[in-house]
């Protein structure tokens, strides 16, 4: 038997509408309000495993509602997203794991900035803030190298579905548009890209027990550093990824222990054969080397320029000006490629004995 | 609704139908493609390493899929049951646009001269279907060569001194040797034998507009994920597309041949995307479905001319069913040999494909691809247990200190290998499915068994300091490297198809996959497949008379 | 169109049932398993522990191998649910047999010589959660169990390696 609700089709959609309307936030309302405040999401059990691993998390302190909307909010893609929810939910089909849609990731960027405006505004103005746009319909690039689904890997990681969904054509021919122009404004590496948010950890504090600021061991150590796995549709825990042993022919490269470097070298990877310079590593070699990525650079923005001068004071000794140098590298004819630059490249008769080694 | 007449269909995608229809097209007749599958990425596996097209547990990555293409399989007792097509035993292959090249390991090699000439070489073996073949390696070796140079191959057989003479060296240098490589081949130079860099259709280096390899652990049973792994969905099958006479048709299901009054073929009867039957009609029909598929289609096209099946007057189709026996050699260091760098396989010996002592064939040894962790469960021999503190122990101490060496054994035919259509049980479209039956020829197993002692001892040489072997037992062949089941030949009583894969008793339908092979050399057989679809196809296309073959 | 009605009956009924849901709580809430019972789920946790068990690294337990089987048998091994439930109610039957109490409440010992017997007896049953033990010890976390990639860091296999690529340039050179 069918059943049919009386009223003609229009009138009958209106009704389902009106119905909708009152019935989500009025739902949600009910719900969120029935326990602790700002809590009651746990009352779902598909989401506890998410929300115990957020009261043990550096993000504690912040309720659900500040970043993932509350009750009464205005967003209809959030009360349609939990009406989404209630019906996978009394289907019994629900996920293994409750966690962020990919397509929600981009907008969770406005999110954390509520927050982190200094780190937002460092990300914003440095390369990683590139948009889909400027990463995936790049002529100089597509021209070159073909794109891959190994290209999302690194940009576009919360990408649903193949390279071949996200650019047409795939070829070095062009010209190139995005199958789907409303990524073209998305960030390519948002935050979620290197972070969880769900992550056991400690908050950051300015001052330890012992009342003097915390050391450089707690900023190595932030428990959101994670990296975004496609493939897996989870976020690897940097303390799981590898830092690699770089070679320099067979020679094995010094590199600082910083653990953080993880997470750079998942995308700045060295080729197979693991030669530093290869592929899109940066490793330091030659009079840098030892020195670990974030030293130097930024840790949003990228940045370098600044930390020169905490080695090369202007006044040096050798009368030089670090920072008007070419150390791009950028420029493969460089002769100051900051990355590999040698004794050997400045000083080509000879690297000169250091004349009072034993004061040092 | 009819559909508009073409000069050809062809049905199948994979590595003979994608060739097919490229140099169809490209001589300008109009061509209809039909895939079971459908276009597939590495995104729809993503190198999860319990669902691909090697590891199944979780389904197959690339088709066919579970629901809709059950099989019966008899097993040695006789046993009957019906499979889905992720279970083992299925013998399944792919179902996707570039069939097996999309996933495959990628090996690219060329019979030698003997395997087209079984049987002279080594006289008649009780039991088996011997034979030769009707063309010889010289009939093969330029499109061997337009093999390797379309499609993609990279590697140097130079060392290898049992090759059959080439023209042109392969168009790729191979990929830096890893780990085991460099362990296994001066332990071969000591024991006398000649090592050399697998041919493998993946970029070395950037070719064809695609860039190289990056060496990752995903790789047989996967999709590329920089598109470095050369197989018709990447190459020839764009190319004919590009051509503008090509028309891909994905998800379409072939149900039977369809034959006009006089015995000729008329067209291909299938199921669309969308479940509605429809006839395509077609000047001629190529069936490239691989060895169980193809002999499928032939024995559903049954007519009044034909009551058996198409081409099956004298019951040679479905026959011969064959793929590989793959005996298997594994060592354990005391040093480590895991070093990540895909695809793992890279060096290999063709000492023993020939001239092995009182034995008939042979195959080339290989290290073996990379294992992943879940694969290896399986190798743990039986004396550390199957589980419990001992495996565990096992596979803590030894994954990344051992390796595997292993090869595919040239398979003597045995008539009662077989595909056939089971009579009761139907596919999701109502078309009998394929009932495969049958086992190993005693002396195939007899050389698996002399192979793996050969295999063993390389590792021994290397240094191993534990070995043991894994012979593969009685039961039928076939997988990926099926073939078989449409023999070529001269007589049309024993064979099923002519030296250019005409189908004796109908001459506009064509079978161009691994079911022509005679026998299936001790390679894989994918540049076979390849170079026949090149040679047919130019026989093809020189005796194409508007719409009509030249008599 | 011919799909619409019924779609939209199905998203009526689903907001009807979302609603009802809402307001009267939820009646799962007991059991975090999709297949198992309670008590089911800690007999194959506590199987699986003894199929692989804990050492310096960690065992079927901790690396939620019970979680894996329960999934895949609500998903894409849900055929094998019947053989599972008998199955473990063989072993228990076994157990009991032979030690006169239930599986989970004996000695890690006994609950080898328990599996050893189910073993010969129980091939089936025993050969699926072996298979489906090891999937979910050493394969993919994605599917549920590795957790945190336990089985990988004790092969010493890094959940993802380095791996950069060429930086080619197809407008130049041969290709």
């Amino acid at each position: 038997m069918r059943f049919r609700l009386p009223g003609s089709r229009s009138a009958r959609a209106a009704l389902a509408v009106l119905i909708l309307l009152l019935l989500l936030p009025g739902a949600s309302w009910f719900y969120s309000s029935s326990g602790p405040a700002g809590k009651s999401c746990s009352r779902c059990h598909e989401i506890r495993p998410t929300y115990n691993l957020w009261v043990s998390s550096s993000h504690r302190g912040i309720d659900c509602e500040q970043c993932h909307g509350g009750a009464l909010t205005l967003d209809a893609g959030f009360h349609l997203t939990n009406f989404h929810r209630l019906a996978v939910h009394v289907r019994g089909d629900a996920p293994d794991q409750v966690r962020l849609r990919n397509i929600d990731v981009p907008g969770m960027v406005e999110r954390c900035r509520s927050c982190h405006r200094q780190e937002f505004a460092q990300w914003q103005s440095g390369p990683h803030s590139a948009t889909y746009a400027r990463i995936f319909v790049d002529k100089a690039h597509n021209r070159k190298r073909l794109l891959t689904d190994d290209c999302l890997r690194c940009h576009g990681m919360h990408f649903e579905g193949p390279i071949a969904a996200l650019v047409t054509p795939l070829d070095t021919a062009g010209p190139w548009q995005l199958a789907k122009p409303e990524v073209a404004g998305w960030p390519a590496i948002p935050c979620l890209a290197c972070h969880q948010v769900h992550r056991q950890g400690s908050p950051l504090l300015k001052t330890g027990a012992e009342g003097r600021v915390r050391g450089p061991e707690q900023e190595r150590n932030r428990p959101s550093l994670a990296l975004f796995d496609r493939r897996g549709l989870s976020h690897i825990d940097v303390s799981r990824l590898p830092l690699p042993v770089m070679l320099e022919g067979a020679r094995v490269v010094k590199m600082s222990p910083d653990p953080r470097q993880a997470l750079c070298y998942q995308c700045h990877a060295p080729e197979a054969g693991m030669q530093v310079g290869s592929g899109d590593d940066r490793t330091a070699t030659g009079v840098h080397e030892g020195i670990g990525c974030l030293a130097c650079h930024d840790r949003h923005g990228q940045k370098t320029r600044a930390s020169c001068a905490h080695c090369h004071p202007r006044l040096s000794n050798c009368g030089l000006d670090v920072e008007k140098m070419d150390t791009t590298f950028r420029n493969p004819e460089s002769r100051h490629n900051i990355h590999f630059v040698k004794c050997l490249d400045c000083h080509p008769k000879g690297v000169p004995r250091k004349k009072t080694p034993e004061r040092l | 609704m009819a559909l508009e007449r073409v000069n050809a269909v062809v049905v199948g995608s994979g590595a003979g139908g994608g060739i097919v229809a490229k140099e169809l097209a490209q001589a300008g007749l109009r061509v209809v493609l039909l895939e079971r599958g459908s276009w597939v990425t590495a995104y729809d596996c993503r190198k999860d390493d319990l669902r691909n097209q090697r590891t199944t547990v979780l389904g197959n990555a690339f088709g066919p899929d579970d629901e809709r293409h059950p099989r019966v399989v008899v097993d040695e007792s006789g046993r009957e049951r019906t499979l889905r097509a992720s279970e083992p035993g299925y013998h399944n292959n792919a179902g996707c646009v570039g069939g097996g090249t999309a996933s495959y390991g990628a090996m690219a090699w060329r019979f030698m001269e003997k395997d087209f000439r079984m049987r002279s070489t080594y006289g008649a073996v009780p039991g088996s279907t011997l034979e030769d073949w009707p063309l010889s390696y010289a009939d093969l070796e330029p499109y061997y060569e337009k093999a390797e140079w379309e499609i993609g191959v990279s590697g140097d057989d130079a060392g290898n001194v049992f090759r059959a003479p080439r023209r042109r060296p392969l168009p790729m240098p191979p990929l830096p040797p890893n780990r085991e490589c460099q362990v296994l081949r001066p332990a071969a130079l000591r024991l006398g034998l000649h090592p050399f860099d697998i041919p493998m259709l993946r970029n070395s280096v950037p070719y064809n507009g695609r860039p190289a390899c990056m060496r990752c652990r995903w790789c047989v049973g996967f999709a590329c994920e920089v598109d470095a792994k050369c197989g018709t969905q990447n190459t020839v099958i764009p190319a004919a597309l590009k051509t503008g006479n090509c028309e891909l048709r994905c998800d379409c299901v072939a149900g039977q041949v369809l034959l006009d009054e006089r015995g000729r073929a008329a067209g291909v009867a299938y199921f669309d995307a969308r479940g509605r039957y429809r006839e395509q009609p077609a000047d001629l029909v190529v069936v490239s479905c691989a060895a169980i598929e193809s002999a499928r289609l032939l024995l559903n096209s049954r007519s009044r001319l034909f009551p058996k099946g198409l081409g099956n007057r004298h019951d040679w189709v479905g026959r011969n069913l064959q793929g590989h026996t793959y005996p298997r050699a594994a060592g354990l260091f005391d040093f480590e040999l895991y070093d990540d760098q895909g695809p793992g396989a890279g060096i290999a010996v063709c000492d023993y494909n020939h001239g092995n002592p009182g034995l008939a064939g042979g195959g080339m040894l290989a290290n073996e691809f990379i294992r992943l962790p879940y694969q290896f469960v399986a190798q743990v021999p039986r004396s550390a247990g199957r589980w419990g503190r001992g495996h565990k122990e096992f596979m803590r101490k030894w994954y990344r200190r051992s390796m595997s060496v292993m090869g595919p054994v040239q398979e003597m035919p045995m008539f009662d290998s077989r595909v056939e259509v089971d009579p009761v049980v139907k596919d999701h479209w109502g078309i009998p499915v394929a009932r495969l039956s049958g086992g190993k020829h005693p002396h195939t197993l007899e050389v698996a068994r002399y192979m793996a002692g050969k295999a063993e001892a390389w590792l021994k040489e290397a240094g191993a300091i534990h070995t043991w072997t894994v012979v593969p037992g009685p039961g039928l062949s076939g997988g990926q490297h099926q073939a078989g089941t449409c023999r070529m030949g001269g007589d049309p009583r024993t064979s099923v198809v002519n030296r250019y894969c005409q189908v004796h008793d109908v001459d506009n339908v064509f079978v161009i996959d691994g079911s022509v092979h005679v026998t299936n050399g001790g390679f894989n057989p994918v540049l076979t497949i390849m170079a026949l679809a090149y040679y047919a196809s130019a026989h093809l296309v020189k005796t194409w008379k508007g719409t009509r073959m030249r008599s | 169109m011919s799909a619409s009605p019924w779609k939209r009956r199905r998203f009526l009924s689903a907001g009807v049932s979302s609603a009802a849901a809402t307001f009267s709580g939820c009646r799962r809430n007991q059991n975090p398993w999709r297949f198992f019972t309670l008590e089911e789920a800690f007999l194959v946790e506590q199987i699986c522990q003894q199929l692989i068990p804990a050492d310096q690294d960690a065992g079927g337990r901790e690396a939620g191998v019970v979680n894996y089987i329960d999934r895949q048998l609500a998903g894409f091994h849900s055929r094998q649910q019947n053989l599972y439930r008998r199955g473990l109610v063989r072993v228990d039957e076994i157990a009991r047999a032979m030690f006169q109490d239930r599986f989970t409440s004996l000695a890690s010992e006994r609950q080898v010589a328990v599996l050893e017997e189910a073993e010969t007896k129980e091939t089936a049953f025993f050969n699926a959660i072996l298979a489906h033990a090891m999937q979910g010890f050493y394969g993919d976390p994605r599917h549920g169990g590795n957790r945190d990639y336990a089985s990988w860091r004790m092969l010493g296999v890094p959940p993802r390696p380095v791996r950069g690529r060429q930086q080619y340039d197809l407008t130049r050179g041969r290709g």
